[in-house]
């Protein structure tokens, strides 16, 4: 038996180096015994869980698999209309959301919520091209589009980079789901009777404002505010 | 679906946690090894695990899914077979995976090991299984053991074995625990996927007992305070703006102060803390503030208020209500604030593993690993056997300075220490 002449340890026979401090054993008179069975069990049995990258390359695969088969599909049957751009746009929105951030670990978010916003924009353009709906999509599907686009990446950045405390947080995004849906309201109302005639997004909008009251109370009277985290554990 | 006609229990206070923060890479899991006399022979570990496994019930379930708790059923599975040990310790435990098995049976050269998972038993309930396991498996090499060396494998299950010693011992009495809030963190970097490192120090327990003793402690009370020490000088060493207090949380054995016969869980963590703002400890100090803060904390009043609180969370009909996947969540989020944050460092020593002398000839030393912890930070345990207090630091961080600052200070301290490490 060797000691390590770091730490003062006794070694194992068969230890090439002290685990504590990595010294090198030399002990000419006690060298390391190489055929000394480990004290532990060197064998591994925990199998590593398949990588993101191999998991997003098999997304991607599965994806381009379904665009190709509609896409030929396409040319032999129901060939007046382009079917194969629902299933084929719905394929590469999802390689976008779902693919894109397992290949690309490391791109930014606010890329990757600009390139999920595109994907939505670009598979609405393909239905609307598949049924001659161009003029839906551009006074309807696109600024409501950019409407989302507005507000979701500033309530993200707001509750992200602000630092808000939990109750601040879901009032603002109760109230921004609120005015979303009068927005979406104003837009479809615009497009359909060139007049903005409020109706249920009304209902969404004073229910979440409803919602956010007892929040808004809880997040100003300090008593209640700490009762609620102690309670609630936030 | 589970029939109808079999039989389940419920949760105890402590497995209930232990399930709910259960995922997919973190599982309380422990580990007991026997160091024996000669290598294992796997077909008489086989055998002995077959008849053991009977007698104890508690052992032998499985975990299901209720819609508001997870509940214990009877496995009527295949097994649990003996497995080679692998160098991946306390993995973490999948309730699909091993056919619902929540123990393992391992071998490796010498080494008999089992891993429990910790919403079964604690660990004086596991010791007891494990030592009528060792004794089944001498007779089964045809070794002489008497019956009346561990528990009797011929005897039915006794009803208290299983009973949940917390709702028994409940009082009227609730108390929120008497904690730091939020104590310094040791955490390191993690190890990439699955690596789990065990370094062990072995220490006589005559020479540990000795230098405990002309400090005014126990064995438990000197390590802990060795181990506070060296993490208030690191801490100190980091030059961190605020130095928060080094607290320790030590399982304490409920059955010393109330009365069961249960193999399941039965433990409550005290927290044992120095404040680093009050200035500088000596050793023999830090012996006498452990001695004095586990005096203090676990008494039999104290622990059964605490002990009253966690049964009547678990309890409260407006809870129980709440869908599981919900509760877990809570219990996920309220682990973090009350078992992560408020402690540096879990030091736990199960105590002396005693047999009769019949088996004594045929054991080494003991071992006990505990599983990796929810943050990157090193768990420290220790049982003693014979002469031998092997004292383990186990976890998935990077850094090993805290155990070889420790295993050096033993050495300082005049102590012969002897270390096995999985580390390369």
């Amino acid at each position: 038996m060797s000691y390590c002449v770091n730490c003062g340890v006794e070694l194992g026979a068969g230890v090439g180096k002290c685990p504590l401090c990595s010294t090198p054993v030399l002990n000419p008179r006690a060298p390391i015994d190489r055929d000394a069975p480990p004290f532990f069990p060197t064998r591994h049995e925990e199998v590593e869980p398949v990588s993101r990258r191999m998991a997003g390359l098999l997304l991607s695969a599965m994806f381009a698999s379904v665009t190709v088969c509609c896409g030929v599909l396409n040319l032999i049957f129901y060939r007046e209309l382009w079917w194969s751009f629902f299933p084929g746009g719905a394929a590469v929105m999802f390689w976008v959301w779902f693919a894109v951030p397992l290949l690309f670990r490391k791109i930014n978010a606010w890329y990757r919520l600009t390139l999920d916003t595109l994907a939505i924009g670009v598979y609405v353009l393909l239905i609307a091209l598949a049924v001659h709906g161009l003029d839906w999509y551009l006074h309807l599907a696109v600024p409501i589009l950019l409407c989302a686009v507005c507000v979701c990446p500033t309530v993200i950045w707001v509750v992200k980079y602000r630092r808000l405390s939990i109750l601040s947080s879901a009032i603002l995004v109760l109230l921004s789901a609120g005015f979303l849906a009068v927005a979406v309201e104003l837009i479809c109302d615009l497009y359909l009777h060139d007049a903005w005639l409020p109706g249920w997004s009304l209902i969404v909008l004073i229910s979440c404002v409803g919602l956010c009251i007892p929040l808004i109370v809880i997040r100003r009277v300090p008593s209640l505010r700490e009762e609620a985290r102690r309670r609630f554990h936030i | 679906m589970a029939d109808s006609a079999t039989p389940w229990y419920r949760m105890d206070n402590a497995s209930v946690m232990y399930s709910a923060i259960q995922r997919e890479d973190y599982s309380a899991i422990y580990r007991f090894s026997a160091f024996m006399d000669r290598d294992v022979d796997p077909e008489a570990l086989q055998r002995a695990v077959e008849r053991a496994m009977p007698r104890f019930p508690g052992f032998a379930v499985r975990i299901r899914r209720g819609f508001f708790w997870y509940y214990f059923e009877p496995n009527p599975s295949p097994g649990p077979f003996v497995r080679e040990d692998a160098a991946d310790f306390c993995r973490p435990v999948r309730f699909g995976e091993d056919n619902g098995w929540l123990v393992r049976f391992l071998y490796y050269g010498r080494r008999i090991s089992i891993e429990v998972f910790h919403a079964l038993a604690d660990g004086a309930g596991s010791l007891v299984f494990f030592r009528a396991l060792l004794a089944e498996y001498l007779r089964q090499l045809g070794e002489d053991i008497p019956a009346d060396c561990a528990v009797d494998l011929d005897a039915p299950p006794q009803r208290e074995e299983l009973e949940d010693a917390y709702r028994r011992h409940a009082g009227r009495v609730s108390r929120r625990p008497a904690q730091v809030r939020r104590a310094y963190q040791d955490i390191g970097t993690p190890e990439p996927f699955y690596t789990f490192n065990v370094t062990m120090g072995f220490v006589s327990i005559a020479s540990l007992k000795a230098r405990a003793a002309a400090l005014g402690g126990t064995i438990t009370e000197y390590l802990a305070a060795v181990l506070i020490h060296l993490l208030l000088e690191k801490q100190r060493q980091e030059r961190h703006h605020r130095q928060r207090p080094v607290t320790l949380g030590i399982p304490v054995n409920l059955r010393a102060y109330f009365p069961t016969e249960t193999l399941r869980n039965f433990i409550m963590t005290v927290q044992v803390t120095a404040d680093p703002g009050l200035g500088d400890y000596g050793l023999a100090e830090l012996v006498n503030l452990v001695r004095c803060q586990m005096r203090l904390y676990a008494t039999r009043q104290n622990l059964q208020a605490v002990m009253t609180r966690g049964v009547r969370l678990q309890y409260n009909p407006l809870l129980q209500i709440i869908p599981r996947v919900v509760k877990n969540l809570i219990m996920l989020r309220s682990y973090r604030s009350s078992g992560v944050r408020p402690y540096t460092a879990t030091f736990t020593n199960p105590g002396y593993f005693s047999v009769p002398e019949q088996m004594s000839a045929h054991i080494e030393h003991m071992e006990v690993v505990l599983g990796q912890a929810a943050v990157a930070r090193p768990h420290i345990s220790a049982i003693g056997y014979g002469d031998t207090m092997e004292i383990t630091f186990s976890g998935t961080q990077q850094e090993n300075d805290l155990e070889r600052e420790f295993f050096r200070f033993l050495v300082r301290e005049g102590l012969h220490v002897h270390v096995e490490s999985t580390r390369p």
